[in-house]
């Protein structure tokens, strides 16, 4: 059977102001990695909640699914385009949201270029007006409110995602490398 | 009633994580991260990043397209598997948000979802006990749509 087929809409090759780098997927593997579940209790902010988890546990680097929870503070900003021209994107200024449902959110925890923890977070949630908006979510100014955020976190082992800036977007992102030799 | 309920049992197997660079396509560069892995079958354990523009496929067949120049993905699912003629597909559906924070959602559309900045995607190989049997190193026949117009490409 033929399958069914339409026009669709030509994408778009956006041209980045840095060199292009040939390299297109950085990549990495372990043989496995730990699940752990967490129930982010109420008071705590986000950002220090995951990490101080995911460290008891041995883990510096992970990917997390969030399943839903609610926060009594919600911080979070757009990406759009940037008028100044240095890079393609840029974020909004902030926002914030009081009691706010959370509906989904994937958040990756990695390095920063210090080798401090950092967690990278998108998510779609309610705010307290009613709408439903999605967005790159400022962690470390969230705080969870009466009902625990769960969090279902894959760790990444046998290398390590550290943030650097990337020459082709001149942008800070997590990149996978391998874990740096001690002795 | 009358259909049987499919149980594939297995096991999850290695995880890969990828970060995939600008002007790439989402939908193939998940199924180029299975191929450079040797992974056969994989699901989506955690993905964010961000699409130049975003095309859905709509429950009429067509495509919505979301206009960026920075659509940010906020949700996403989706497994790869081996296709009859022994070639890899993913099928991704997810939720994203315009630069006004608004959402849509539906299946990514192969070849019409490309990344803006970077996409983090973490994929975990799925084993299944009775492994898949497909031909190993199949060349499927070229479809006389595949000809002809260019602006035409699967919806997959």
């Amino acid at each position: 059977m033929p399958e069914p087929r339409m026009a669709l809409p030509r994408p778009r090759t956006l041209v980045h102001p840095g060199p292009f780098s040939p390299r297109r997927i950085e990549h990495m593997e372990a043989a496995g990695g730990q699940h752990l579940r967490l129930s982010i209790p109420p008071q705590a902010i986000l950002h220090d909640a995951l990490v101080d988890a995911m460290s008891r546990h041995g883990v510096a680097c992970a990917s997390m699914t969030l399943i839903g929870g609610h926060f009594s503070t919600f911080s979070f900003c757009f990406a759009g385009a940037d008028p100044s021209g240095e890079a393609v994107v840029r974020y909004s200024a902030p926002m914030t949201s009081q009691s706010t449902r959370l509906l989904f959110g994937n958040a990756t925890l990695g390095k920063s270029q210090q080798g401090r923890p950092i967690v990278h977070c998108h998510a779609v949630f309610q705010t307290d007006d009613g709408v439903i908006a999605g967005g790159h979510v400022l962690t470390d100014r969230c705080r969870v409110g009466h009902t625990p955020v769960t969090v279902l976190a894959t760790s990444l082992e046998g290398f390590e995602l550290r943030l650097q800036v990337d020459e082709e977007t001149r942008t800070p992102l997590l990149r996978p490398l391998p874990e740096p030799s001690h002795g | 009633m009358g259909e049987l309920l499919h149980v594939e049992a297995g096991r999850m197997g290695r995880v890969a994580y990828g970060r995939i660079a600008p002007n790439e396509d989402l939908v193939q560069s998940v199924e180029k991260l299975c191929l450079a892995q040797g992974f056969r079958c994989a699901f989506v354990r955690g993905a964010l990043g961000s699409l130049v523009d975003a095309c859905l496929l709509q429950r009429d067949g067509s495509c919505q397209t979301v206009l960026g120049p920075a659509v940010e993905i906020v949700s996403l699912a989706g497994e790869v598997r081996p296709h009859t003629d022994g070639s890899l597909r993913a099928a991704l559906t997810g939720v994203v948000s315009d630069p006004n924070g608004r959402v849509y959602g539906g299946p990514f559309v192969a070849g019409a979802n490309t990344v803006c900045v970077t996409f983090e995607i973490t994929l975990e190989e799925w084993l299944p006990d009775n492994p898949i049997q497909v031909p190993a190193f199949a060349v499927p026949l070229p479809s006389p749509h595949t000809t002809g117009d260019q602006s035409e490409q699967s919806i997959e």
